[in-house]
């Protein structure tokens, strides 16, 4: 029981859960006070992004809707939004480095700066979905302007975070 | 699977679930202490980032309500005295007022990490008595509404959030003159009913009116004839103003349009006359067993009226009288509107 306790506790789905914690923290202190032009990067969004494109379709979707759950009980908005819409951010960026094999850090920054820039077009887009309307104008474009550039920034040091947060043993791959 | 797991959740929260609301307390009691630390730690950072952004704005800024401050010292002792008397009349006739609801202070503590929320994140939660529903002020006039809460912190919507949406009174003018009647004896004294159907036909005499920059705040005036002051004569003459000189309230939906763009308020009456509303007319909150706020809260001035065609009615866009961008410390009233009583 002690065993499989701990077992649960060294898996890589406790350490995500523990990582989106530190991350979300990070969005709603630092990033919400930091805002370029009056918008927040939205670092949540360039996590699970990262995790999809290091990682396969499943686990980037899973990825995705398990932070936005947590960044739905955070918010005020209904609970399952956030993750629908970064559940699609991260099989997205999973999709986009499907074609290549060996993919480079640069193109894995390009990836993960589209993917985030575009979860802040689909966000108001989900949100007049369930009837939470008049998002819909030009900030869309200066948000996504802002993450995009900003991802291009945060990706670096969050790629490696990402692969050591879902790998699945610790220590053995390097 | 995952998609209709979301839909799933989307749904129950949408419907008002316990269940989501008791997952995201329980939520918050693991992330709070998290978000506290964070906060610590990133505080420098954010410091460092504000100081060199807002450094000149900062200065100015200060000059400026230095200057503003003078010139607010005196006005602000008249205001307090009509603010009292008027709230003595209210209280004499028994309507509600705002000193006779209690409220707490909090201070905002965060803002929210989304770029498609207007919210705020204040200090003081339910452990202080606040509820979903209650109105938060700061001290130029009403800011939103309490849309979430916690044991020691709750969010508030802002007024500029798509979302919100309150009744309000405009608070108009008219241009007419008053009537002012001759004396009369006592038994032929007219009732208030009879001197409001009156006419402009009255003849009017010389009145000391009463001057007011104060805009939608239309005096009577009661002036005594010289003469009778004197001891002279045998009575006095009694200016009335007219109902239709009386302060117009027409009534209408104040809806927030997202940042940086102003609010507006439609009205419910098509019927409106988009003359008799002013550029700087005052907006105030209209009160009533449904609405989300106490009545008389200040929230803004009319910056422009658009007119429409057809039934529509006009469309009024709202300059707020607080100032959404710098928000510090906030006032909760612990009134809870009956449509949100239960949450």
């Amino acid at each position: 029981m002690f065993e499989r306790l701990l077992r649960a506790i060294a898996s890589r789905w406790f350490r995500l859960v523990l990582v989106v914690l530190v991350v979300l923290s990070l969005q709603t202190t630092l990033f919400s006070e930091i805002r370029p032009f009056g918008y927040a990067v939205q670092i949540v969004a360039v996590f699970v992004a990262c995790v999809g494109c290091t990682h396969d379709i499943q686990t980037g979707a899973v990825v995705g809707l398990i932070s936005g759950f947590m960044y739905d009980a955070v918010l005020a908005t209904p609970l399952g939004v956030s993750a629908i819409v970064f559940g699609a951010l991260g099989a997205l960026a999973a999709l986009l480095m499907q074609p290549f094999r060996e993919p480079t850090w640069w193109l894995r920054l390009l990836a993960v700066s589209v993917v985030a820039g575009f979860g802040e077009v689909l966000m108001p887009v989900m949100k007049s979905v369930v009837g939470l309307s008049g998002w819909l104008d030009a900030r869309i474009i200066g948000a996504s302007l802002v993450t995009f550039v900003a991802a291009l920034i945060v990706a670096s040091p969050l790629i490696p975070v990402s692969r050591w947060t879902l790998r699945e043993r610790l220590g053995r791959d390097a | 699977m995952l998609g209709l797991a979301a839909v799933f959740f989307i749904t129950l929260d949408l419907a008002d679930s316990d269940s989501t609301s008791r997952v995201r307390r329980a939520f918050d009691t693991i992330f709070s202490p998290i978000e506290g630390v964070t906060r610590v730690v990133t505080r420098p950072v954010s410091n460092a980032w504000n100081a060199v952004r807002d450094y000149g704005d900062v200065v100015e800024e200060n000059d400026r309500l230095r200057e503003q401050v003078a010139l607010q010292e005196g006005a602000a002792v008249a205001a307090a005295a009509s603010v009292r008397l008027s709230q003595e009349l209210l209280a004499l006739n028994g309507l509600p007022t705002l000193a006779g609801i209690n409220s707490v202070t909090a201070q905002v503590i965060g803002e929210t990490p989304t770029n498609f929320s207007q919210t705020v994140e204040i200090n003081q939660g339910a452990n202080s008595g606040i509820k979903v529903g209650m109105p938060v002020l700061n001290a130029a006039g009403l800011i939103g509404k309490v849309t979430e809460v916690f044991a020691d912190r709750a969010l508030v919507m802002l007024i500029s959030d798509p979302d919100y949406a309150l009744s309000v009174k405009v608070v108009t003018k008219s241009s007419r003159t008053p009537v002012t009647l001759p004396p009369l004896p006592t038994e032929d004294a007219p009732t208030v009913d009879s001197v409001l159907e009156t006419t402009d036909t009255s003849s009017t005499s010389s009145t000391s009116s009463t001057t007011t920059t104060i805009l939608g705040f239309t005096p009577g005036t009661t002036t005594i004839p010289a003469e009778v002051i004197a001891g002279a004569g045998g009575g006095s003459n009694i200016t009335v103003p007219l109902a239709s000189q009386l302060a117009v309230r027409e009534t209408g939906i104040l809806e927030g349009r997202g940042p940086g763009t102003r609010p507006i308020v439609r009205f419910l009456d098509a019927s409106t006359r988009t003359s008799a509303i002013e550029v700087g007319a005052p907006i105030v909150s209209a009160g009533g067993s449904r609405s989300l706020a106490p009545p008389d809260i200040v929230i803004g001035v009319v910056s422009r009226v658009v007119e429409r065609l057809g039934t529509a009615g006009p469309v009024l866009e709202i300059d707020l009288v607080a100032d959404l961008s710098s928000l510090s410390f906030l006032r909760v009233l612990l009134y809870q509107p009956i449509t949100e009583s239960g949450k």
